[in-house]
């Protein structure tokens, strides 16, 4: 058994980090910079979240919008992965780089643009633990 | 003494190496269980008579060419590779041989990527996409510095996006590297100069990197140790065979030790000049190691000292920091001592890069994936520095 009983699970955890995420004005700005359209591809359970910081905001108190579920947009960077893998990663246990070697996360798209990222997302990996309390999922912490 | 929490050391290139292989490599190729061939190389080296020798090689091992595809040109395109790859698969080709530098045996590898899976390149862009091994591929280096006939990475310049794209797969990784330093005697004193510090820069980036390991150090140590001993050398006295056996060696280690560690700031700005300024790749990087090995210093002091004991500096009474000082200076004393013998330029404004240029050099190196890799996080303002100290 991983981490998320299912795909709505997977969105609850992980969507509770983007949404706070998308409205930090420390971490929003820097990834908006970016200008990217990146896809998260989840296995067991499968899921897919896409971040749009490529184009303007739904609404004035984000930096960019995030979706839940298939979508149509066209994505610069397909990561793709297990569901338990994208949790350790925000909890900041999976060295990203050693992941891509390993091919427990595969990276379609600029590279570069990716790994430039990883500054800009370190201090969610303190936050997402506090998200998980939050909202009362303290078992899947590690 | 500390070792990295993970790394991993995987191999999948046989390398063969022999003075006057390139003309008889049969008992390899016939491992690889392949028929008809598909040459990947540069119009000039046509006037040296390699690619003729290699495809005779091919011939009598029994191997048909199905084609010569000379049209490499330095940084090749995104479109040069799909049409290499179209005549490959209209050729009817199992397998790619690249013969020439660093270019040649990254377009191979392109070609050989497409030949196999088809699409288009960019649909490869990204890091371990590919699921299953691509149609045999062998490099055979013409140059030594490139290293690129062991590396999992090809680098491709897509002039759409005004940037090189990086596609990343253990599955791009040649079968077969066949070194042979008869190919490389005849190598002009500039090229051999710029191409051998291209491997110096591989092995000491390689060697303080954030990925580096124990195996990709022992590699990278040995290559340093050869490059400090031959390189001028092998400018000076270019016939010398041993020489250049040397260098060919030191080239193959050093791209075994960069492909698992990467490479870092000093490779950021040399793919940034090559990008903006048309810098010839190893002169950038000849120009700017010594500076972003100072950058790095104080992240890597024992490293940098031991760097400068590989290189044969009697560091026996000094301080870490003053060893690795040395260090730093043996490579600049190098540099000039090679624009002396070989018209390396010793700064950027030697080769045309305009003084205006340099932010946006430095805005562009930022962008490298190199620059993650190194030991020391990268900031523009500092690069920038670098960049007009080197001018």
């Amino acid at each position: 058994m991983g981490f998320f009983r299912d795909e709505e699970h997977l969105y609850r955890c992980l969507g509770g980090l983007f949404e706070k995420v998308r409205r930090d004005p420390a971490i929003g700005p820097k990834l908006a910079a970016a200008g990217l359209v990146i896809r998260f591809l989840y296995e067991e359970p499968d899921g897919q979240i896409t971040i749009d910081v490529k184009n303007p905001p739904d609404s004035s108190d984000t930096f960019f919008t995030t979706f839940y579920g298939k979508s149509d947009l066209e994505p610069d960077v397909l990561m793709t992965m297990k569901a338990d893998i994208g949790h350790r990663f925000w909890l900041g246990k999976i060295n990203l780089v050693a992941a891509l070697t390993r091919r427990q996360i595969v990276a379609k798209g600029p590279i570069p643009k990716i790994l430039k990222l990883l500054p800009a997302i370190q201090p969610t990996y303190a936050m997402y633990p506090e998200i998980l309390k939050e909202l009362g999922e303290d078992k899947i912490l590690l | 003494m500390e070792f990295p929490d993970f790394f991993q050391f995987h191999l999948p290139t046989r390398i063969v190496f022999g003075k006057g292989l390139s003309a008889d490599f049969s008992a390899e190729l016939a491992e690889l269980k392949v028929t008809r061939a598909f040459l990947v190389t540069e119009k000039f080296l046509h006037t040296l008579g390699i690619p003729e020798r290699v495809m005779t090689a091919l011939q009598a091992a029994g191997v048909a060419v199905a084609g010569c595809f000379d049209e490499v040109v330095p940084n090749s395109e995104v479109a040069l590779c799909e049409r290499g790859a179209e005549l490959a698969r209209k050729a009817g080709a199992d397998c790619v041989v690249a013969v020439g530098g660093g270019s040649s045996i990254d377009t191979a590898k392109a070609i050989a990527l497409l030949l196999s899976e088809g699409g288009r390149l960019l649909d490869y862009q990204g890091a371990q996409t590919l699921t299953r091994p691509l149609k045999p591929m062998v490099a055979i280096p013409t140059t030594a510095g490139t290293g690129s006939e062991v590396t999992m990475v090809a680098v491709i310049n897509d002039p759409e996006s005004e940037s090189k794209i990086s596609l990343v797969d253990r599955f791009l990784t040649p079968a077969l590297a066949v070194l042979d330093p008869e190919l490389t005697l005849t190598l002009p004193k500039r090229i051999t100069a710029a191409t051998g510090m291209d491997a110096l820069t591989h092995a000491v980036e390689a060697y303080v990197d954030i990925e580096s390991s124990p195996f990709s150090d022992a590699l990278a140590a040995q290559a340093i140790r050869l490059v400090s001993k031959l390189l001028l050398a092998a400018v000076t006295e270019g016939g010398d065979v041993e020489v250049r056996s040397g260098m060919q060696i030191a080239s193959t280690l050093a791209g075994v030790a960069f492909n698992h560690s990467m490479v870092g700031v000093v490779h950021g700005m040399a793919h940034a000049l090559g990008g903006m300024c048309h810098v010839v790749h190893g002169e950038a990087n000849a120009m700017m190691l010594p500076f972003g090995m100072e950058y790095n210093l104080d992240a890597r002091e024992r490293k940098f000292a031991e760097v400068a004991r590989f290189m044969g500096i009697d560091t026996r009474g000094l301080s870490e920091r003053d060893a690795a000082l040395a260090g730093i200076d043996h490579v600049r004393q190098l540099n000039q001592k090679l624009h002396e013998l070989a018209g390396l330029p010793t700064a950027l404004s030697q080769v045309g890069v305009p003084r205006d240029k340099l932010a946006s050099v430095a805005g562009l190196a930022m962008t490298d994936g190199s620059m993650f890799y190194n030991p020391r996080e990268v900031v523009e303002d500092e690069v920038l520095g670098m960049l007009e100290r080197a001018h």
